[in-house]
């Protein structure tokens, strides 16, 4: 079948496009139903304090209100939490940071369960707080959990770093900070509970991970997987946000429906949103490098702490694909990386498209830069020198066996931008106030979970007897456009065009557990599962195509929605009428697709192992306009080329490219979730600023395709690796303007003017509670402009 | 959202007599650009009432009246920046509008509620000091004229009473020999919000001598004014390159003379003299 598709590869129309174009697509706060009440949780008033006591008695007498909820009254389990369980549904005796729930309302309005809340009295006693992740790790510091603020250390050894940096000519060493960026999903989060027959819950929602959600939820109300039912409703954007806080929400509002027998329903506002809503990690990272006079690369030490906020949510998977990605696609002999993660009384940090990479591949990439400055030649030159080849040998000790294209990528990304030319052009350009730079960032990045886990996924082809196909899967669609690819992957299985594919939206009693749809692994995983259902369907009705005709069944084929004589072309039966003979004798209209991921490994004492099961390389070039005299930066043009295996939809593989430099752009210069002691500074895009379209430039894509065998069709990932490196390369495109380095992102008007961020004095610690209302107060008051 | 009253006069003196009988603790709603952010903030917002001043026709419109242009208070950001009255009269305001927030804001938001929120990033204000206009504020007790430069006190604080609608903001045409600007520096390239901005107007004669020159900084100093030192500096010279380099740390002088050393002057004090220095070169 390779060669000759008819569906593959084509910019076919998104399954979902007409809802949304016209505004039909049902989001999870459009389920509205009967006698619904309306949930509402009461947040903690500080970000780290112990609960004396909660009086509910006044919330409850209100008229309107039906039940008032804390943590003793839960039936089951009141924790939950993917790899480590401390995250609770509601605070019981502690809260932990800001977004922590207390009490649920549920009321007859919106109006009646925020009054509610207002009666609820929660007395608390301040506990020390501590906001700094590196500060959590020293001793003395106030405890989030257990006996020490330390719950990651992984850590990759290779060779011997004394005797690397032995050998080295010079060394470099740096310091680098990230920080938290809000996930800033259009759609915030929602859902609707409803109590279902025999003692269960049907819950849609604005859900990503659809199975851990209900894995919580079961144990939150003490009854088995089968009883609770959640589907997803369309979701207007997740970008990795719509995890645990979804769970969180699943199984406050289901509570609240088995507690008043009726459906309740969960919307939060954009800033109950941004309070609650788990973050980017912010990452402070040490690198060392040493390297000999030629570039090459003779040792690498790298130390990295992550802030996890107040629960542990993914922070040991997020900050796993850091230790395995930190030294970039490079060659270097000896290596030693210690990723650290501290809980502090920030909001919790998990996964965000990148997940753990677009931190290290900001540090990574302007150490690269340092060195081809130290060594004298260019940013390309430079990684061209040090990149992978085929085979190559990585910092974990995995062998590259599938096509290593970092240095394909990384020439078309010069090209396309003319990199060289302009790079030395503006390096000698004269010191006028506004100037131009060019800058690059490449990365090597492990397709779908690797060994963080289990990874299988189910997809079922279900085709009717009037020609037309329903496909649903355990992958989910977020907007990413898992739905779409998977129907074009089934359509051209089934040799026919896609409009003919109803696509079901995820139900957790419908298909498999599938796993999170996370790590890019949509359209690998759940693609490949689809092929498999598919090729089921498929060989059955040949089989059945094979005894109408007569024909053998190795001279049938199904194209153009017909069956055909493969040699004479001839159209034997159209799809419907072979469906309906397949119905009509008795044969399986359905087609059970699964798929596993192939074998990874992880020594976490050794910090050695075949990590992922393959990988996926791009680069990125920039050239910004910084104006010197303000710190203004203006991207002005962007290449992006990405080796994607084989693109399944060219339209959405471009689509995700352009989306993941806009974010990127957004974390290289804009965005910053700023919390002090605790206390979140922004929680509305008034102040936390996205970029808008005028700030994104025209942005070239290259698509790459070599295929790989372990995607369907050669395709592997594209959502998460696009993310990733529009922030170094604006970062040394600024650098080339300028000869200046911003090494704590993002780059704003201070950073680039000053060389360091403006920090506003304000009163904290011991002040602490006047500190938090001020600090209330003045973001809802003074918005912008004064200071 | 708290309870409101709302109230939607129909005529000026209805809103008048709203304003001095109605509920004391009301809000005037205009374009409702920074009105209806503000209603969501139950902990920011106590206002009971709304007075919906948009259905008074009287108060909407651009005209002309000898040398001065008149604007009324509902006219929003997209009409004067498709006014050909400002366009010739009052260049500088154009442009200021024109970098208000996103289309979908300049088509709501008014150039009376700029004003009236007094927001320390209001656009509009530096380049109308820098036009010397004047407002009118009505209530049932009469009407007052104030130049716009004695009519702020600090940001969100004016001297309007409650019950006081602004009714009319005027300014006398630029001359004809006038240069003017409005240089604004944001984070991003749209829904900006000033970080510094600078409003100018300079009038030279024929021999290229500065007669007049108006310097008026946004965000920048605590209530909105212009730099008479600075503006000095300018008249009765020829400017050079330098001396539009000193008046740019004149007027940062100046505004560390109010402001004293923040937090934020480290960077404030050399980007307002650039910003400065660039509005009066385009003046040039």
């Amino acid at each position: 079948m390779v060669g000759k598709h008819k569906i593959i590869g084509k910019p076919e129309r998104r399954v979902d496009a007409w809802g949304k174009v016209t505004g039909k697509a049902k989001y999870a706060e459009d389920y509205t139903v009967g006698h619904q009440l309306w949930g509402k949780v009461l947040r903690s008033k500080y970000p780290h304090a112990k609960i004396l006591s909660i009086d509910t008695s006044k919330a409850s007498e209100l008229l309107g209100v039906e039940a008032v909820l804390t943590a003793r009254e839960i039936p089951g389990s009141n924790v939950f939490g993917i790899v480590v369980k401390n995250q609770q549904i509601l605070a019981d005796e502690r809260v932990r940071f800001l977004g922590d729930g207390v009490a649920l309302v549920a009321a007859k309005s919106k109006e009646i369960a925020d009054h509610a809340l207002a009666l609820i009295d929660v007395q608390y006693e301040l506990l020390p707080v501590v906001s700094d992740p590196e500060e959590a790790l020293r001793p003395g510091a106030p405890l989030i959990h257990g006996d020490t603020n330390e719950f990651v250390h992984h850590k990759v050894r290779k060779g011997d770093v004394a005797k690397g940096f032995a050998e080295a000519d010079f060394t470099i060493e740096r310091k680098f900070k990230t920080q938290f960026v809000e996930h800033a999903y259009i759609e915030p989060e929602a859902v609707l509970a409803e109590p279902a027959e025999q003692g269960g819950v049907k819950i849609t929602g604005s859900v990503q991970n659809l199975f851990s959600s209900r894995r919580s939820v079961a144990e939150a109300l003490g009854i088995s997987l089968n009883r609770v039912q959640i589907i997803q409703s369309t979701l207007g954007g997740s970008f990795g946000g719509k995890d645990e806080v979804m769970t969180s929400m699943c199984c406050r509002a289901a509570l609240l429906a088995g507690r008043t027998g009726k459906p309740v329903k969960m919307v939060n506002t954009r800033e109950e949103s941004m309070l609650e809503s788990y973050k980017r990690h912010p990452y402070v990272l040490y690198y060392k490098w040493g390297a000999k006079k030629d570039g090459t690369i003779t040792a690498m030490e790298i130390r990295v702490v992550a802030d996890g906020g107040a629960y542990a949510s993914m922070s040991p998977f997020v900050t796993w694909r850091s230790v395995v990605q930190a030294t970039g696609p490079y060659y270097c002999e000896n290596v030693k990386t210690d990723v650290y993660a501290a809980y502090t009384n920030n909001n919790y940090t998990g996964a965000m498209r990148g997940f753990g990479s677009p931190q290290v591949d900001f540090a990574i990439e302007s150490m690269m830069d340092e060195l081809a400055e130290a060594v004298g030649v260019t940013p390309l030159e430079i990684r061209m020198k040090n990149g992978f080849e085929g085979g190559a040998v990585t910092a974990t000790g995995q062998k590259l066996a599938h096509t290593v294209s970092l240095k394909e990528v990384l020439s078309k990304a010069a090209q396309e931008l003319g990199f060289e030319e302009k790079w030395r052009r503006y390096r000698d350009a004269k010191a006028v106030a506004k100037r131009r730079g060019v800058g690059l960032a490449c990365s090597y990045r492990g397709v779908s979970l690797g060994a963080e886990g289990v990874d299988a996924a189910q997809t079922t082809v279900s085709v009717q007897t009037d020609g037309s196909v329903i496909v649903s899967s355990g992958v989910t669609d977020m907007g990413q456009g898992a739905q779409t690819q998977m129907a074009q992957i089934t359509a051209e299985v089934l040799g026919i065009s896609v409009d003919r594919i109803q696509f079901l939206n995820t139900n957790t009693s419908g298909v498999a557990d599938s796993g999170p749809t996370v790590a890019s692994r949509g359209t690998v995983m759940g693609g490949l599962a689809a092929k498999n259902a598919a090729e089921k369907v498929r060989a059955t009705l040949l089989e059945v195509g094979s005894e109408l005709t007569g024909t053998p069944v190795d001279a049938l084929d199904l194209a153009d929605n017909y069956l055909v004589n493969e040699r004479t072309n001839e159209r034997l039966a159209s799809f419907g009428e072979l469906t309906a003979a397949c119905f009509n004798k008795g044969r399986p209209m359905i087609g059970l697709g699964w798929h596993k991921a192939p074998r990874t490994s992880w020594h976490e004492e050794e910090g050695k192992g075949d990590a992922y099961f393959t990988f996926v390389y791009g680069a990125n070039a920039a050239e910004v306009e910084v104006d010197t005299e303000t710190g203004r930066v203006n991207v002005i043009d962007f290449v992006s080329v990405h080796d994607v295996g084989k693109a399944i939809n060219r339209a959405m593989v471009t689509g995700q490219m352009c989306g993941g430099v806009a974010m990127g752009l957004g974390y290289g210069l804009l965005e910053e979730f700023e919390i002090e002691a605790g206390i979140p500074k922004q929680l509305n895009f008034d102040e936390y600023l996205i970029p808008t379209s005028m700030d994104v430039p025209r942005i070239k894509t290259v698509i790459v395709e070599n295929e790989d065998p372990a995607g369907p069709f050669g395709a592997k990932s594209v959502g998460e690796p696009t993310n990733e490196l529009a922030a170094p390369a604006i970062v040394n495109a600024i650098y080339n303007a300028t000869g200046k380095r911003v090494y704590e992102i993002p780059a704003n008007l201070e950073r680039v003017f000053l060389g360091h961020k403006l920090t506003r004095h304000d009163k904290r610690g011991s002040e602490q509670k006047n500190a938090f209302d001020a600090v209330m107060v003045e973001s809802c008051k003074v918005r912008g402009g004064s200071e | 959202m708290r309870p409101f009253e709302y109230y939607s006069p129909r005529t000026l003196s209805e809103a008048c007599n709203l304003l001095a009988e109605g509920e004391p603790d009301s809000k005037i709603l205009a374009g409702g650009t920074d009105v209806l952010v503000e209603m969501r903030k139950s902990s920011a917002w106590s206002s009971k009432a709304i007075v919906d001043i948009t259905r008074i026709p009287s108060l909407r419109g651009i005209g002309e009246s000898g040398d001065w242009i008149i604007i009324k208070p509902l006219t929003t950001h997209t009409e004067v920046l498709h006014s050909d009255l400002v366009r010739t009269h009052a260049p500088l305001l154009q442009t200021a509008v024109s970098t208000i927030g996103s289309p979908q804001i300049r088509n709501r938001g008014t150039v009376g509620g700029n004003i009236m929120n007094a927001a320390a990033c209001a656009d509009t204000v530096p380049p109308l000091i820098a036009l010397d206009a004047e407002i009118m504020l009505k209530s049932t007790s009469g009407e007052r004229v104030i130049a716009l430069s004695e009519f702020f006190v600090k940001p969100y604080v004016t001297v309007a009473r409650r019950d006081e609608i602004l009714v009319e903001v005027r300014f006398p045409k630029l001359p004809a020999n006038a240069r003017s600007s409005f240089v604004k520096l944001g984070r991003r390239n749209a829904l900006s919000i000033a970080r510094l901005s600078v409003a100018a107007v300079v009038c030279k004669d024929e021999a290229g001598v500065v007669t007049d020159a108006r310097i008026v900084p946004g965000a920048a100093f605590p209530r909105w004014q212009r730099v008479p030192e600075a503006e000095k500096l300018l008249i009765g010279q020829k400017p050079s390159k330098e001396l539009l380099v000193e008046g740019g740390k004149k007027v940062s002088e100046v505004m560390i003379s109010f402001t004293g050393r923040r937090w934020s002057t480290e960077y404030k004090e050399p980007v307002i003299a650039v910003l400065v220095r660039r509005a009066l070169e385009a003046c040039e």
